[in-house]
């Protein structure tokens, strides 16, 4: 990927110096260079609300951040559809959208053997199958330009590979309603979601469809990219602002979502805490005395997620792996980064996970800063910081390799 | 490329049998639920190997090489009953392998609160099956069926 992206300079480079030759080829080279043009527009509003709307009515999300966003068909101003509710997520990689509500027809890639490129992605509440096609997408101002995007639930390719189908619970999330969005925008702290996919073809990634479908390695230039790191600039990461939200909660919470950083003046470093993320995207955490190794900060998490066996859960139907305490608790955290840098002294707090859910007006809710679920005792070295870590916060995400002044990706900063 | 020359599964094919033959029933992992004995035809299926198998106070756990790179576990009663599988690694294994009867039962739950994509959390009658993981980290997660597990097994321990 490094190697690519030095590539790609270089070949930026070699068209900046053919640029300038021949602009100084008609004449004069003491003239005045052309101004620069202006910086993109590089923010965009994100919403936590209730979800899009299906059928009249919105899905009921809790917790779940979106954005709009424009999609085109390659080298088309036309064809090209505005799509709202697209789960904005730090800790998946490439834009997935779903199928029922695309209204375009959109370009498989296609294999150097001439299969087509279908890819299975790895959620965990169910399978998402569909194809990687091409599109220009645009966020805000910013273009990234025959992007690979997964389209799921694409009915040109209908039959599901049962090792796709089998990893997680057989159940298809191939609707807005199953899916909870109207597509995924991963913009986690690397470039692709798929360390070795060039390289290794494991069951549940990229699949070669011809008359059947089955695993394949893929160039990295083919797989689906975090879109950020395609735009033509403010490519090195993003940051989410998202104001405080009341503990008890509110009906909706609005921010921003800013590419680039150290690109543009509204996108500046300060003097937040650096914390990079291992090859894993991941940090550690100390909590109730115990370094949690593998955890991380999602903003596609929906709540708090960690094992503490003396925190009671709840006894109520479809909560039972939520935690009920009774009166809201108040706990400690600390965040160490690969660089050895520590975030000391956070708190977050725990709400009664069933008084939150049935209680006016948090019932019409979709911000609870206090939702928190167990892991399985076995996950016994994660802690996993949800969407309420963003609320009341400035998080930059930087992309692995590359630089801003403060550090060099893949970190997350606050 | 071809992993093995014919003479090579030939030889293969003989010391697996002979290694079966030698473990049995010591050796099974197995589906969610099947008698020990029967699992053969699993890691068949998963065109997986059996890493190890430990006898630990209470039950024995095979673990289970799958060739995504994930480690597949399956914990066998005294009784001789797969009681409960667990999973760690880049991919999720095949639930419908490892979970057997029991896979269906997923699709037909009700589906928890508040569900989002990182989080597997099922309750169905007896069978628990729980999951977490995130792209690029990778996959954990455990199915289990509550009245099998024999007493004094720790949950926490089932990983």
């Amino acid at each position: 990927m490094a190697l690519m992206r030095a590539v790609r300079m270089g070949l930026g480079a070699a068209l900046c110096l053919v640029a300038i030759s021949c602009g100084g080829g008609g004449g004069s080279s003491t003239s005045t260079p052309a101004p620069p043009p202006p910086p993109a527009n590089n923010v965009v509003s994100v919403i936590v609300d209730q979800g899009p709307t299906v059928n009249g009515s919105p899905i009921g999300s809790v917790n779940t951040l979106f954005a709009t966003i424009t999609v085109c068909v390659p080298g088309s101003t036309t064809s090209c559809q505005t799509i709202d509710h697209i789960q904005v997520d730090t800790a998946s990689y490439g834009l997935r959208l779903l199928a029922p509500p695309l209204t375009l027809t959109l370009p498989v890639e296609t294999l150097a053997n001439g299969n087509s490129l279908v890819e299975c992605t790895p959620f965990l509440d169910g399978y998402s199958w569909g194809p990687v096609v091409l599109a220009d997408v645009q966020i805000a101002g910013e273009t990234a330009k025959s992007l690979p995007v997964q389209v799921i639930g694409d009915s040109r390719f209908p039959t599901v590979p049962a090792n796709c189908s089998g990893m997680t619970t057989g159940i298809a999330e191939d609707t807005v309603t199953s899916f909870g969005a109207n597509g995924i925008l991963g913009i986690g702290p690397f470039e692709l979601g798929c360390g070795d996919c060039d390289t290794n073809a494991a069951e549940g990634f990229y699949y070669a469809c011809g008359t059947s479908c089955t695993e394949t390695v893929v160039p990295t230039a083919m797989q689906e990219p975090n879109p950020v790191t395609r735009f033509a600039a403010d490519n090195n990461g993003s940051i989410i602002d998202l104001p405080a939200v009341a503990s008890t909660g509110a009906a909706t919470l609005t921010g921003s979502l800013i590419f680039g950083i150290d690109t543009q003046s509204n996108n500046q470093s300060g003097t937040q805490t650096v914390l990079t993320v291992n090859g894993n995207a991941e940090l550690s955490m100390t909590f109730n005395g115990q370094t949690l190794a593998s955890s991380f900060i999602d903003s596609g998490s929906n709540g708090i997620f960690f094992a503490d066996s003396s925190i009671v859960t709840c006894t109520e139907t479809g909560l039972t792996s939520f935690y009920c305490p009774g009166n809201t608790l108040t706990l400690g955290l600390s965040i160490q980064g690969a660089n050895g840098v520590m975030a000391n002294n956070l708190t977050f707090n725990v709400g009664d996970t069933q008084t939150i859910s049935t209680t006016a007006p948090t019932d019409t809710y979709d911000v609870l800063p206090q939702l928190a679920g167990t892991l399985p005792a076995g996950n016994s070295d994660t802690f996993d910081y949800g969407l309420a870590f963003f609320y009341g916060k400035r998080v930059a995400v930087a992309v692995e390799g590359d630089t801003t002044s403060v550090g060099t990706g893949p970190y997350i900063a606050f | 490329m071809p992993i093995f020359r014919p003479g090579e599964i030939k030889i293969a094919a003989l010391l697996c049998a002979v290694l079966i033959t030698a473990l049995a029933p010591r050796i099974a992992s197995a589906t969610l639920g099947e008698p020990e004995i029967t699992v053969q035809s699993d890691v068949a299926q998963l065109r997986a190997s059996i890493k190890s198998s430990e006898d630990r106070v209470g039950y024995r756990v095979h673990e289970i090489q799958l060739p995504s790179g994930t480690l597949l576990r399956e914990f066998v009663a005294p009784a001789g009953n797969v009681f409960a599988v667990a999973w760690n690694g880049p991919t999720q294994p095949n639930l419908r392998q490892a979970l057997g009867k029991y896979f269906d039962a997923l699709a037909s739950a009700p589906k928890p609160k508040f569900v989002d994509h990182r989080h597997l959390q099922i309750q169905q009658g007896d069978l628990v099956v729980q999951g977490s993981g995130h792209m690029r980290a990778g996959f954990s997660g455990r199915a289990y069926l509550a009245s099998a597990v024999p007493s004094g097994v720790n949950l926490g321990d089932l990983h």
